[in-house]
């Protein structure tokens, strides 16, 4: 069948009207805030009771824009006669999110888990080196790193996991191993 | 001395409405625009709903500075955004909005005629803009602009004359005395024909290459700023007013209504408009912008003819029942 | 126009005791002819056309002072909203600079003004001669409404008006003809696009 002329033009019409009786999507951003998936790459927030300085963040950032500031200290032996450690101790971890390119490499190379991404996006300053964020700031976007969403049901098991279970299951297989012999020989 | 002053105070209340009608208009188009797009609109000026962002607009306008180009033709620059203005206040003055003598600024008697003439003037703002603004792209628009009035001051007059031969008379009250519910079938391509030239000559999409935006910037409006802008724009949207309360008057019985017509005459009228004026906005929001020459065929090979049968069945009809 | 008027006040005022309508009308009357010489003087072409706008307009007031209301606004309505639009329309086609037109002048101005000034004459003439004795009364009921007007012309008037349009319509295959026979040729490439749109 032919379409009847104007046909088009009535269901434009429709189209728009229905809309109208939608709901509408605007987000009321600065009234409402976001609802942002997880993962998202907001700011980096620093857990600095992990952070070893290794600088291994500082260096394998692109841009340069971690800095870290630290000194070493000794402490005393944990034990009598024992030997003295040393260590290091964070002076200071400043993040410039006016270089930052949100790579998240930092993230990725940390290998004590001190780095992490937060959803927080409201840091803006009037002054470009106020972005420079200094390591309060960035402790306090610590608090705001949701949990790590939970893993799709068929998904493989996560490399700790599968560690420390084959790790457990070994120790389990050893301990029942010793003991069955031993309960072959006990009698004997 | 109560004559002086009776006209005084009508012409306050059609300059009043002049002022507060654009702006609803404008304001409701903000808004139904917005839901029609899934959006919100303005939520922020005046608090409820953005009910005050023309008002901001108005008071943006007033503080940006008022540049005329170096190369214009100053006075007719200046002159061109009252040029373009001043037409739909002349018009809304014979409109009437209810069936008492206190209902309409002044009644004129060859009223159709007027209205018609005077909102052609207004188009010879748009022009002044284009030539004195010395810019290629203005120059373009007001071309376009004149092209365009030219094609449909014909379907739109021819229109109006078939209501006038309908009702035997000219004067907008007088059609509306005439008006029966079975003229709204009778005259019915008319009211489509002079609707659809009446957006054509206020340059209202889907019909507004004059001002095409991706083509040439904003036609012949773009050198204006600050004020003179405003008036242009505040003349687009009384054109909407008078456009849809023209409408009203001559294809849709203005006042008469299925009840209530004694007392609420004018609320039938303002309803009508009220609604013509969505359906502006509506085709705005639906449909993508014509091209030059399709716009020119559609006036002369569609409107044109179509205006032309609806005359020749009014005189039948005409004849028929007399 | 002028002579007109003064000639045609109530018979109980003099020449020289106006009445509010007729000072109006004078004064309307030296604005539209002071529109008018600046339209032939000018050397500003679109300003031309504009100044053409307020002699047009002003004629429109003295047919309203005069009580001619619907050929007032048929005046507007073709007039200034058609013809002038039609003619700004034609000098944007043109090179017409913004600014004062050098070859704006003309060799033949002072036969143009004889010409004029002939034409002026002998219409004065006839208009006085023909009008001598005649009286409009502007108090009295509007004999330029648009039912009088439709009545004169369409019962003394008829044979010239069905004349006149025919001739219109002579004038309008005419054109037709013409605009046809150059898209025919199609060697001219302005009028190609043309063409295709008509089709």
């Amino acid at each position: 069948m032919p379409p009847i002329p104007g046909s088009g033009l009535a269901k434009g019409l429709a189209v728009t009207l229905r809309t109208m009786t939608k709901k509408t999507v605007t987000a009321q951003y600065p009234d409402a805030q976001p609802e942002l998936p997880p993962r998202s790459r907001g700011v980096i927030g620093l857990f600095e009771e992990n952070c070893t300085v290794c600088m291994l963040c500082a260096r394998e950032c692109p841009d340069w824009c971690i800095y870290i500031d630290s000194h070493k200290e000794t402490i005393p032996a944990a034990a009598p006669g024992g030997r003295e450690r040393s260590r290091n101790v964070l002076d200071r971890f400043a993040i410039d999110f006016s270089l930052c390119m949100y790579c998240g490499i930092c993230i990725e190379v940390c290998p004590f888990d001190a780095l992490f991404w937060s959803p927080e996006f409201e840091y803006a300053e009037t002054d470009i080196h106020e972005l420079t964020h200094e390591r309060d700031k960035l402790r306090d976007w610590m608090w705001t790193v949701p949990a790590p969403p939970a893993l799709d049901p068929a998904a493989e098991e996560p490399k700790e996991i599968a560690a420390a279970r084959k790790a457990a299951e070994k120790l389990a297989a050893a301990e029942a191993a010793p003991a069955a012999p031993e309960a072959e020989e006990g009698p004997a | 001395m109560n004559d002086a002053l009776d006209v005084a105070l009508r012409l306050l209340v059609v300059f009043a409405v002049f002022l507060v009608l654009p702006l609803v208009i404008g304001q409701t188009e903000h808004k139904v625009m917005a839901h029609m797009q899934g959006r919100l609109g303005p939520m922020y000026a005046g608090g409820f709903h953005g009910w005050a962002q023309l008002v901001a607009d108005g008071v943006k306008f007033a503080q940006k500075e008022d540049v005329v180009p170096a190369d214009a033709d100053r006075r007719v620059f200046q002159l061109a955004p009252a040029v373009a203005l001043l037409p739909y206040l002349l018009v809304l003055v014979a409109i009437p909005v209810g069936p008492s003598e206190g209902a309409v600024g002044q009644v004129v008697d060859a009223g159709i005629f007027f209205v018609l003439a005077v909102m052609g003037v207004g188009v010879l703002g748009s022009l002044m803009a284009g030539w004195a603004s010395a810019n290629k792209f203005s120059l373009l628009g007001g071309l376009r602009t004149a092209a365009q009035l030219l094609a449909y001051e014909l379907p739109m007059l021819l229109a109006a004359a078939s209501v006038a031969m309908a009702a035997g008379t000219v004067s907008l009250p007088g059609i509306l005395n005439a008006f029966e519910w079975w003229w709204l079938p009778w005259q019915i391509v008319g009211a489509l024909v002079f609707f659809i030239a009446g957006l054509a000559e206020l340059q209202r999409p889907p019909f507004d290459m004059p001002v095409a935006d991706s083509e040439i910037i904003f036609g012949a409006y773009t050198e204006y700023t600050g004020l003179r802008f405003a008036l242009f724009l505040l003349a687009e949207y009384a054109g909407i007013v008078v456009l849809c309360g023209l409408t009203t008057v001559l294809f849709l019985g203005g006042w008469h209504g299925p009840f209530g017509t004694d007392g609420l005459g004018w609320v039938w009228t303002l309803l009508k408009t009220a609604l013509l004026a969505f359906v502006v906005i509506w085709l705005r929001v639906s449909y993508p912008r014509l091209r030059e020459d399709q716009l020119q065929k559609l006036a002369w090979t569609t409107l044109i003819p179509l205006a032309l049968a609806q005359i020749a069945l009014t005189g039948i009809v005409k004849v028929a029942i007399s | 126009m002028m002579l007109l008027a003064s000639g045609h006040h109530p018979v109980h005022h003099g020449f020289l005791s106006p009445t509010g309508v007729e000072i109006a009308f004078l004064l309307v009357a030296a604005v539209t002819f002071g529109a008018a010489v600046l339209t032939v003087t000018t050397k500003q072409l679109v300003h031309a056309a504009l100044w053409l706008v307020v002699a047009l307009g002003g004629i429109a007031v003295e047919y309203l002072l005069l009580t001619a209301e619907f050929i007032a606004w048929v005046q507007v309505l073709i007039y200034v909203g058609s013809v002038v639009v039609l003619l700004l329309f034609g000098l944007m086609l043109t090179k017409a600079p913004i600014g004062r037109s050098p070859d704006a002048d003309s060799g033949n101005k002072w036969a143009a003004l004889l010409v004029a000034l002939a034409a002026a004459g002998s219409l004065l003439w006839v208009v006085v001669d023909a009008f001598r004795t005649t009286w409009i009364n502007l108090d009295g009921p509007g004999q330029g409404s648009t039912k009088v007007s439709g009545s004169i012309l369409f019962r003394h008037w008829v044979l010239p008006f069905e004349a006149l349009s025919v001739l219109l319509l002579a004038a309008l295959v005419g054109a037709i003809v013409m605009s046809r026979k150059s898209g025919d040729t199609s060697g001219a490439p302005g009028d190609a696009p043309r063409d295709k749109e008509q089709r």
